[in-house]
Protein backbone atom coordinates (compact mmCIF):
# COMPACT_ATOMS: atom_id res chain seq x y z
CA UNK A 1 0.00 0.00 0.00
CA UNK A 2 1.47 3.25 -0.78
CA UNK A 3 2.49 5.81 2.02
CA UNK A 4 -0.17 8.06 4.69
CA UNK A 5 -0.21 11.82 2.44
CA UNK A 6 2.76 13.47 4.46
CA UNK A 7 0.82 16.53 4.53
CA UNK A 8 -2.08 17.19 6.73
CA UNK A 9 -3.65 19.82 4.84
CA UNK A 10 -3.81 17.60 1.49
CA UNK A 11 -7.40 15.76 3.37
CA UNK A 12 -8.83 19.63 2.96
CA UNK A 13 -7.44 20.13 -0.16
CA UNK A 14 -8.96 17.02 -1.32
CA UNK A 15 -12.18 17.73 0.48
CA UNK A 16 -12.11 21.12 -1.09
CA UNK A 17 -11.62 20.10 -4.64
CA UNK A 18 -8.29 21.82 -5.72
CA UNK A 19 -6.16 18.46 -6.05
CA UNK A 20 -5.87 17.30 -10.02
CA UNK A 21 -3.86 14.83 -12.12
CA UNK A 22 -0.78 12.89 -10.13
CA UNK A 23 -1.40 14.14 -6.75
CA UNK A 24 -5.03 13.34 -6.92
CA UNK A 25 -5.13 9.99 -7.89
CA UNK A 26 -1.99 8.96 -5.40
CA UNK A 27 -4.12 10.45 -3.15
CA UNK A 28 -7.18 8.44 -3.63
CA UNK A 29 -6.16 5.49 -4.22
CA UNK A 30 -4.33 5.74 -1.12
CA UNK A 31 -7.61 6.82 1.46
CA UNK A 32 -9.82 3.80 -0.72
CA UNK A 33 -7.53 1.17 1.25
CA UNK A 34 -6.94 3.25 4.25
CA UNK A 35 -9.96 3.18 7.44
CA UNK A 36 -7.54 5.71 9.11
CA UNK A 37 -7.48 8.41 5.98
CA UNK A 38 -10.73 7.80 5.02
CA UNK A 39 -12.13 9.12 8.27
CA UNK A 40 -9.29 11.86 8.44
CA UNK A 41 -11.14 12.68 4.66
CA UNK A 42 -14.74 12.31 6.46
CA UNK A 43 -13.63 15.03 9.37
CA UNK A 44 -12.13 17.14 6.09
CA UNK A 45 -15.25 17.17 4.44
CA UNK A 46 -16.97 18.55 7.15
CA UNK A 47 -14.88 20.66 8.06
CA UNK A 48 -14.39 22.07 4.55
CA UNK A 49 -18.23 22.19 4.31
CA UNK A 50 -18.49 24.74 7.02
CA UNK A 51 -17.12 27.30 4.84
CA UNK A 52 -20.53 27.33 3.56
CA UNK A 53 -21.24 29.60 6.78
CA UNK A 54 -18.99 32.56 4.99
CA UNK A 55 -21.29 33.03 2.33
CA UNK A 56 -23.21 36.07 2.42
CA UNK A 57 -26.51 35.67 4.42
CA UNK A 58 -29.08 35.54 2.36
CA UNK A 59 -33.25 34.55 2.53
CA UNK A 60 -35.31 32.97 0.03
CA UNK A 61 -38.73 34.15 -0.34
CA UNK A 62 -41.41 32.50 1.73
CA UNK A 63 -42.93 31.12 -1.18
CA UNK A 64 -40.41 28.92 -2.28
CA UNK A 65 -41.21 26.76 1.03
CA UNK A 66 -44.99 26.64 0.06
CA UNK A 67 -43.71 25.56 -3.07
CA UNK A 68 -41.27 23.01 -1.41
CA UNK A 69 -44.10 21.80 0.84
CA UNK A 70 -46.79 21.45 -2.08
CA UNK A 71 -44.44 19.38 -4.09
CA UNK A 72 -43.51 17.11 -0.79
CA UNK A 73 -47.43 16.65 -0.47
CA UNK A 74 -48.29 15.90 -4.36
CA UNK A 75 -45.74 13.50 -4.26
CA UNK A 76 -46.81 11.32 -1.37
CA UNK A 77 -48.23 8.15 -2.04
CA UNK A 78 -52.66 7.89 -2.15
CA UNK A 79 -54.23 6.22 0.06
CA UNK A 80 -55.34 3.60 -1.87
CA UNK A 81 -58.90 2.86 -1.69
CA UNK A 82 -60.43 -0.40 -0.19
CA UNK A 83 -62.08 -2.23 -3.28
CA UNK A 84 -65.73 -2.91 -3.43
CA UNK A 85 -66.99 -5.93 -3.82
CA UNK A 86 -70.19 -6.55 -5.41
CA UNK A 87 -72.39 -8.51 -2.86
CA UNK A 88 -74.49 -10.01 -5.47
CA UNK A 89 -75.82 -10.00 -8.97
CA UNK A 90 -78.85 -8.62 -10.28
CA UNK A 91 -81.39 -5.74 -9.77
CA UNK A 92 -79.71 -4.55 -6.82
CA UNK A 93 -76.39 -3.64 -8.68
CA UNK A 94 -77.92 -0.51 -10.54
CA UNK A 95 -78.99 0.83 -7.37
CA UNK A 96 -75.73 0.41 -5.91
CA UNK A 97 -73.97 1.45 -8.25
CA UNK A 98 -76.04 5.12 -8.11
CA UNK A 99 -75.47 5.05 -4.07
CA UNK A 100 -71.83 4.86 -4.71
CA UNK A 101 -71.41 7.66 -7.13
CA UNK A 102 -73.70 9.86 -4.81
CA UNK A 103 -71.13 8.54 -1.78
CA UNK A 104 -67.83 9.27 -4.10
CA UNK A 105 -69.08 13.24 -4.93
CA UNK A 106 -70.13 13.84 -1.07
CA UNK A 107 -66.68 12.21 -0.15
CA UNK A 108 -64.44 14.26 -2.72
CA UNK A 109 -66.60 17.16 -1.74
CA UNK A 110 -66.12 16.74 2.08
CA UNK A 111 -62.29 16.11 1.62
CA UNK A 112 -61.96 19.07 -0.56
CA UNK A 113 -63.54 21.26 2.17
CA UNK A 114 -61.48 19.06 4.89
CA UNK A 115 -58.33 20.45 2.42
CA UNK A 116 -59.15 23.76 2.55
CA UNK A 117 -59.84 24.00 6.23
CA UNK A 118 -56.36 22.36 7.04
CA UNK A 119 -54.93 24.64 4.13
CA UNK A 120 -56.37 27.83 6.48
CA UNK A 121 -55.05 26.82 9.57
CA UNK A 122 -51.68 25.75 8.25
CA UNK A 123 -51.28 29.22 6.84
CA UNK A 124 -52.26 31.18 10.28
CA UNK A 125 -50.27 29.01 12.04
CA UNK A 126 -48.02 29.98 9.75
CA UNK A 127 -47.88 33.35 10.58
CA UNK A 128 -48.20 33.04 14.37
CA UNK A 129 -44.93 30.94 13.63
CA UNK A 130 -43.28 33.82 12.10
CA UNK A 131 -44.40 36.44 14.80
CA UNK A 132 -43.26 34.30 17.40
CA UNK A 133 -39.59 33.79 15.95
CA UNK A 134 -39.46 37.49 15.58
CA UNK A 135 -40.35 38.48 18.93
CA UNK A 136 -38.14 36.06 20.20
CA UNK A 137 -34.96 37.19 18.32
CA UNK A 138 -35.78 41.13 19.41
CA UNK A 139 -36.23 39.68 23.04
CA UNK A 140 -33.57 37.74 22.87
CA UNK A 141 -31.16 40.35 21.61
CA UNK A 142 -32.27 42.99 24.27
CA UNK A 143 -31.63 40.31 27.07
CA UNK A 144 -28.09 40.20 25.79
CA UNK A 145 -27.60 43.78 26.14
CA UNK A 146 -29.14 43.71 29.34
CA UNK A 147 -27.20 40.49 30.59
CA UNK A 148 -23.89 42.13 29.73
CA UNK A 149 -24.60 45.59 31.25
CA UNK A 150 -25.36 43.70 34.71
CA UNK A 151 -23.49 40.35 34.81
CA UNK A 152 -20.49 40.85 37.23
CA UNK A 153 -18.35 39.38 35.10
CA UNK A 154 -18.56 41.84 32.21
CA UNK A 155 -15.59 43.86 31.78
CA UNK A 156 -15.69 47.87 32.06
CA UNK A 157 -13.18 50.09 30.46
CA UNK A 158 -13.25 53.82 29.91
CA UNK A 159 -11.45 54.91 27.01
CA UNK A 160 -10.08 58.38 26.40
CA UNK A 161 -8.30 60.84 24.20
CA UNK A 162 -4.91 59.53 23.85
CA UNK A 163 -3.60 63.16 23.61
CA UNK A 164 -6.52 65.50 24.73
CA UNK A 165 -8.61 67.48 22.57
CA UNK A 166 -12.13 68.61 23.35
CA UNK A 167 -12.84 65.53 25.33
CA UNK A 168 -13.38 62.43 23.44
CA UNK A 169 -14.42 59.35 25.19
CA UNK A 170 -15.66 55.91 24.82
CA UNK A 171 -17.07 53.24 27.12
CA UNK A 172 -16.37 49.32 26.33
CA UNK A 173 -18.72 46.90 27.96
CA UNK A 174 -17.26 43.60 27.39
CA UNK A 175 -18.17 39.76 28.13
CA UNK A 176 -16.31 37.27 26.73
CA UNK A 177 -18.84 34.51 26.30
CA UNK A 178 -21.79 36.89 25.63
CA UNK A 179 -20.32 40.09 23.72
CA UNK A 180 -19.41 43.68 23.29
CA UNK A 181 -20.68 47.28 23.65
CA UNK A 182 -19.17 50.62 22.68
CA UNK A 183 -20.28 54.43 23.02
CA UNK A 184 -18.45 57.00 22.32
CA UNK A 185 -19.04 60.69 22.57
CA UNK A 186 -17.46 64.24 21.22
CA UNK A 187 -15.13 62.54 18.51
CA UNK A 188 -14.52 64.86 15.88
CA UNK A 189 -16.22 64.90 12.55
CA UNK A 190 -14.61 62.83 10.02
CA UNK A 191 -13.97 63.52 6.32
CA UNK A 192 -16.56 61.13 4.18
CA UNK A 193 -13.70 58.70 3.19
CA UNK A 194 -12.82 58.02 6.75
CA UNK A 195 -14.36 56.29 9.46
CA UNK A 196 -13.99 55.06 13.29
CA UNK A 197 -12.64 51.41 13.79
CA UNK A 198 -13.32 49.77 16.97
CA UNK A 199 -10.75 47.12 17.84
CA UNK A 200 -10.35 44.70 20.50
CA UNK A 201 -6.59 44.08 21.18
CA UNK A 202 -6.61 40.74 22.24
CA UNK A 203 -3.93 39.63 25.24
CA UNK A 204 -2.44 37.52 22.49
CA UNK A 205 -2.31 37.94 18.68
CA UNK A 206 -3.33 40.90 16.64
CA UNK A 207 -6.16 43.67 17.36
CA UNK A 208 -9.22 41.87 16.13
CA UNK A 209 -11.64 44.73 14.00
CA UNK A 210 -15.53 44.97 16.36
CA UNK A 211 -16.61 46.91 13.66
CA UNK A 212 -16.84 50.33 12.01
CA UNK A 213 -18.88 52.86 12.77
CA UNK A 214 -20.06 56.84 12.49
CA UNK A 215 -20.88 59.88 14.73
CA UNK A 216 -23.99 61.50 15.09
CA UNK A 217 -23.67 65.80 14.95
CA UNK A 218 -22.29 65.47 18.68
CA UNK A 219 -20.12 63.09 17.57
CA UNK A 220 -21.82 60.25 19.48
CA UNK A 221 -21.08 56.68 17.85
CA UNK A 222 -21.93 53.34 18.61
CA UNK A 223 -21.21 49.26 18.16
CA UNK A 224 -23.21 47.26 19.44
CA UNK A 225 -23.04 43.25 19.94
CA UNK A 226 -20.46 42.95 16.58
CA UNK A 227 -19.28 39.46 15.38
CA UNK A 228 -16.25 38.61 17.54
CA UNK A 229 -14.72 35.23 18.37
CA UNK A 230 -16.17 34.25 21.59
CA UNK A 231 -14.35 33.81 24.43
CA UNK A 232 -11.52 35.99 23.82
CA UNK A 233 -9.22 37.84 26.60
CA UNK A 234 -9.23 41.20 25.95
CA UNK A 235 -6.19 43.40 27.11
CA UNK A 236 -7.21 46.68 25.38
CA UNK A 237 -10.08 48.58 23.14
CA UNK A 238 -9.13 50.96 20.91
CA UNK A 239 -10.08 53.40 18.12
CA UNK A 240 -8.75 54.07 15.37
CA UNK A 241 -9.16 56.02 12.08
CA UNK A 242 -9.44 54.41 8.97
CA UNK A 243 -10.44 54.51 4.78
CA UNK A 244 -14.08 53.97 5.02
CA UNK A 245 -15.15 50.43 4.52
CA UNK A 246 -12.21 49.77 7.31
CA UNK A 247 -9.10 47.61 7.06
CA UNK A 248 -8.34 44.21 8.41
CA UNK A 249 -5.65 45.76 10.94
CA UNK A 250 -5.29 48.97 12.16
CA UNK A 251 -3.47 51.48 10.07
CA UNK A 252 -4.83 55.19 11.66
CA UNK A 253 -4.08 57.02 13.90
CA UNK A 254 -5.68 56.09 17.69
CA UNK A 255 -8.22 58.39 18.55
CA UNK A 256 -9.15 56.29 22.20
CA UNK A 257 -7.66 53.60 23.54
CA UNK A 258 -8.07 51.96 27.14
CA UNK A 259 -6.97 49.25 28.51
CA UNK A 260 -8.51 46.32 30.84
CA UNK A 261 -7.61 47.46 34.32
CA UNK B 1 -26.73 31.95 32.95
CA UNK B 2 -29.82 32.24 31.04
CA UNK B 3 -30.34 30.95 27.52
CA UNK B 4 -32.51 31.65 24.64
CA UNK B 5 -35.80 30.36 24.48
CA UNK B 6 -36.28 28.12 21.16
CA UNK B 7 -39.57 26.26 20.59
CA UNK B 8 -39.77 22.61 21.28
CA UNK B 9 -40.10 21.84 17.62
CA UNK B 10 -37.01 23.50 17.19
CA UNK B 11 -35.33 21.07 19.60
CA UNK B 12 -35.82 17.94 17.80
CA UNK B 13 -32.60 16.51 16.91
CA UNK B 14 -31.33 16.06 13.18
CA UNK B 15 -31.93 11.94 14.15
CA UNK B 16 -35.13 12.21 14.90
CA UNK B 17 -36.64 14.28 12.35
CA UNK B 18 -35.19 12.15 9.74
CA UNK B 19 -36.56 9.09 11.32
CA UNK B 20 -39.90 11.18 11.29
CA UNK B 21 -38.97 12.37 7.40
CA UNK B 22 -38.99 8.52 6.66
CA UNK B 23 -42.27 7.70 8.23
CA UNK B 24 -44.21 10.14 5.87
CA UNK B 25 -44.08 13.67 8.55
CA UNK B 26 -43.68 16.72 6.10
CA UNK B 27 -43.77 19.02 9.79
CA UNK B 28 -40.49 17.14 10.01
CA UNK B 29 -39.03 18.59 6.75
CA UNK B 30 -40.33 22.01 7.74
CA UNK B 31 -38.00 22.04 10.68
CA UNK B 32 -34.87 20.94 9.09
CA UNK B 33 -35.27 23.58 6.00
CA UNK B 34 -35.66 26.25 8.45
CA UNK B 35 -32.81 24.85 10.35
CA UNK B 36 -30.44 24.83 7.66
CA UNK B 37 -32.21 26.43 4.41
CA UNK B 38 -31.22 29.60 4.99
CA UNK B 39 -27.66 28.45 4.49
CA UNK B 40 -28.60 25.74 1.58
CA UNK B 41 -29.68 28.60 -0.05
CA UNK B 42 -27.16 31.25 0.96
CA UNK B 43 -24.46 29.28 -0.21
CA UNK B 44 -25.97 28.59 -3.60
CA UNK B 45 -26.77 32.02 -4.79
CA UNK B 46 -23.38 32.35 -3.93
CA UNK B 47 -22.06 30.06 -6.07
CA UNK B 48 -24.64 30.46 -9.07
CA UNK B 49 -25.34 34.67 -8.40
CA UNK B 50 -29.25 33.72 -9.07
CA UNK B 51 -32.06 34.29 -6.76
CA UNK B 52 -34.23 31.93 -9.21
CA UNK B 53 -31.40 28.97 -9.60
CA UNK B 54 -30.51 28.86 -6.12
CA UNK B 55 -34.20 28.53 -4.63
CA UNK B 56 -34.41 25.94 -7.32
CA UNK B 57 -31.28 24.07 -6.03
CA UNK B 58 -32.93 24.55 -2.58
CA UNK B 59 -36.10 23.04 -3.45
CA UNK B 60 -34.09 20.05 -5.03
CA UNK B 61 -32.03 19.30 -2.01
CA UNK B 62 -34.94 19.19 0.70
CA UNK B 63 -37.35 17.29 -1.97
CA UNK B 64 -34.65 14.79 -2.67
CA UNK B 65 -34.13 14.40 1.48
CA UNK B 66 -37.96 13.66 1.21
CA UNK B 67 -37.91 11.39 -1.09
CA UNK B 68 -34.38 9.38 0.20
CA UNK B 69 -34.53 10.02 3.84
CA UNK B 70 -34.72 6.46 4.71
CA UNK B 71 -31.30 6.25 2.84
CA UNK B 72 -29.73 8.94 4.98
CA UNK B 73 -28.21 6.96 7.32
CA UNK B 74 -28.31 9.59 10.15
CA UNK B 75 -26.25 7.79 13.36
CA UNK B 76 -23.39 8.96 10.79
CA UNK B 77 -23.82 12.36 11.66
CA UNK B 78 -23.52 15.76 10.11
CA UNK B 79 -27.02 16.13 8.55
CA UNK B 80 -26.17 20.00 8.64
CA UNK B 81 -22.76 19.67 6.76
CA UNK B 82 -24.48 16.99 4.58
CA UNK B 83 -26.57 19.55 3.58
CA UNK B 84 -24.26 22.42 2.61
CA UNK B 85 -21.93 19.88 0.73
CA UNK B 86 -24.98 18.96 -1.83
CA UNK B 87 -25.83 22.81 -2.00
CA UNK B 88 -22.52 23.22 -2.94
CA UNK B 89 -21.95 20.96 -5.13
CA UNK B 90 -24.76 21.43 -7.07
CA UNK B 91 -24.38 25.04 -7.25
CA UNK B 92 -20.70 24.01 -8.95
CA UNK B 93 -22.69 21.50 -11.30
CA UNK B 94 -24.91 24.24 -12.42
CA UNK B 95 -22.27 26.97 -12.60
CA UNK B 96 -20.41 24.75 -15.00
CA UNK B 97 -23.14 23.16 -16.60
CA UNK B 98 -22.54 19.51 -15.49
CA UNK B 99 -24.75 16.55 -14.31
CA UNK B 100 -26.03 16.68 -11.03
CA UNK B 101 -25.47 13.97 -8.84
CA UNK B 102 -28.06 11.89 -7.57
CA UNK B 103 -28.16 10.33 -4.12
CA UNK B 104 -26.56 10.91 -0.80
CA UNK B 105 -23.32 8.84 -1.43
CA UNK B 106 -21.47 7.12 1.16
CA UNK B 107 -18.26 9.09 0.69
CA UNK B 108 -20.04 11.73 1.98
CA UNK B 109 -19.93 10.38 5.31
CA UNK B 110 -19.34 13.24 7.42
CA UNK B 111 -18.11 12.30 10.86
CA UNK B 112 -18.81 15.58 12.23
CA UNK B 113 -18.02 17.00 15.97
CA UNK B 114 -19.47 20.35 14.32
CA UNK B 115 -23.50 20.72 16.45
CA UNK B 116 -25.12 22.94 13.71
CA UNK B 117 -28.72 22.10 15.13
CA UNK B 118 -29.43 24.45 17.13
CA UNK B 119 -29.63 28.45 15.79
CA UNK B 120 -27.09 29.89 18.70
CA UNK B 121 -24.59 27.02 17.94
CA UNK B 122 -24.96 27.48 13.89
CA UNK B 123 -24.73 31.78 14.43
CA UNK B 124 -21.64 31.10 16.99
CA UNK B 125 -19.74 29.42 14.12
CA UNK B 126 -20.56 31.35 11.36
CA UNK B 127 -19.20 34.55 13.22
CA UNK B 128 -16.04 32.16 13.75
CA UNK B 129 -15.92 30.98 10.24
CA UNK B 130 -16.66 34.65 9.40
CA UNK B 131 -13.92 36.28 11.08
CA UNK B 132 -11.13 33.49 10.39
CA UNK B 133 -11.74 34.58 6.67
CA UNK B 134 -11.87 38.17 7.60
CA UNK B 135 -8.16 37.40 8.90
CA UNK B 136 -7.05 36.31 6.00
CA UNK B 137 -4.58 38.17 3.46
CA UNK B 138 -6.66 39.30 0.47
CA UNK B 139 -4.76 37.08 -1.72
CA UNK B 140 -5.79 33.61 0.40
CA UNK B 141 -8.86 34.64 0.78
CA UNK B 142 -9.62 35.01 -2.80
CA UNK B 143 -7.59 31.59 -3.40
CA UNK B 144 -9.83 30.29 -0.72
CA UNK B 145 -13.13 31.49 -2.05
CA UNK B 146 -12.50 30.48 -5.70
CA UNK B 147 -11.66 26.76 -4.89
CA UNK B 148 -15.06 26.65 -2.41
CA UNK B 149 -17.32 29.05 -4.38
CA UNK B 150 -16.63 28.20 -8.22
CA UNK B 151 -14.90 24.87 -7.69
CA UNK B 152 -11.54 25.87 -8.98
CA UNK B 153 -8.73 23.57 -8.70
CA UNK B 154 -5.17 24.49 -8.29
CA UNK B 155 -4.10 24.98 -11.54
CA UNK B 156 -7.48 27.04 -12.58
CA UNK B 157 -6.82 29.63 -10.25
CA UNK B 158 -3.39 29.72 -11.11
CA UNK B 159 -4.49 30.56 -14.33
CA UNK B 160 -7.39 32.94 -12.92
CA UNK B 161 -5.11 35.08 -10.79
CA UNK B 162 -2.32 35.10 -12.77
CA UNK B 163 -0.73 33.55 -9.53
CA UNK B 164 2.33 30.86 -10.08
CA UNK B 165 0.94 27.77 -9.88
CA UNK B 166 3.18 27.17 -6.17
CA UNK B 167 2.38 30.66 -4.99
CA UNK B 168 -1.36 29.13 -5.17
CA UNK B 169 -0.48 25.79 -3.54
CA UNK B 170 0.88 27.85 -0.95
CA UNK B 171 -1.74 30.31 -0.25
CA UNK B 172 -4.23 27.66 -0.04
CA UNK B 173 -2.28 25.80 2.34
CA UNK B 174 -1.65 28.27 4.69
CA UNK B 175 -6.04 29.58 4.49
CA UNK B 176 -6.83 25.61 5.35
CA UNK B 177 -4.36 25.67 8.37
CA UNK B 178 -5.81 28.97 9.87
CA UNK B 179 -9.67 27.19 9.18
CA UNK B 180 -7.80 24.09 11.03
CA UNK B 181 -6.99 26.32 13.56
CA UNK B 182 -10.17 28.24 14.19
CA UNK B 183 -12.00 25.28 14.58
CA UNK B 184 -9.68 22.75 16.20
CA UNK B 185 -10.03 25.31 18.99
Amino acid sequence: MSEHPQIEEMFDEYALGVLEGEEKRSFESHVKGCPECSHKLGEARARVALLALSAPQAHPSPAAKERLMDRVRAYRPPASPARLRAPFWGWGVPLLAAAVIVLAIATVLLVRRNHEMEQRLKDLQGQVVLIQKRETAEMARARTVLEILTSPRTLKVSLVAAPAHPVPQGKAFYNPQKGLLFYAANLPRLPSDRTYQLWLVPAQGKPISAGIFATDEHGNGEVLLPSLPPGITAKAFAVTVEPSGGEPQPTGKKVLIGAVS
Amino acid sequence: MSTIAYSQEDRASDLDLIRRLAQGDESALATLYDRYGGVVYSVALRVVKDAGVAEEILQDIFYHLWRHASDYDASRGGLGAWLFVSARNRAIDRLRQRKPPDGPKEEESLPSGFNLESQVAQAELMSRIKSAMDGLPVPQRQALELAYFEGMTHSEISQRTGEPLGTVKTRLRTALQALRQVLNP
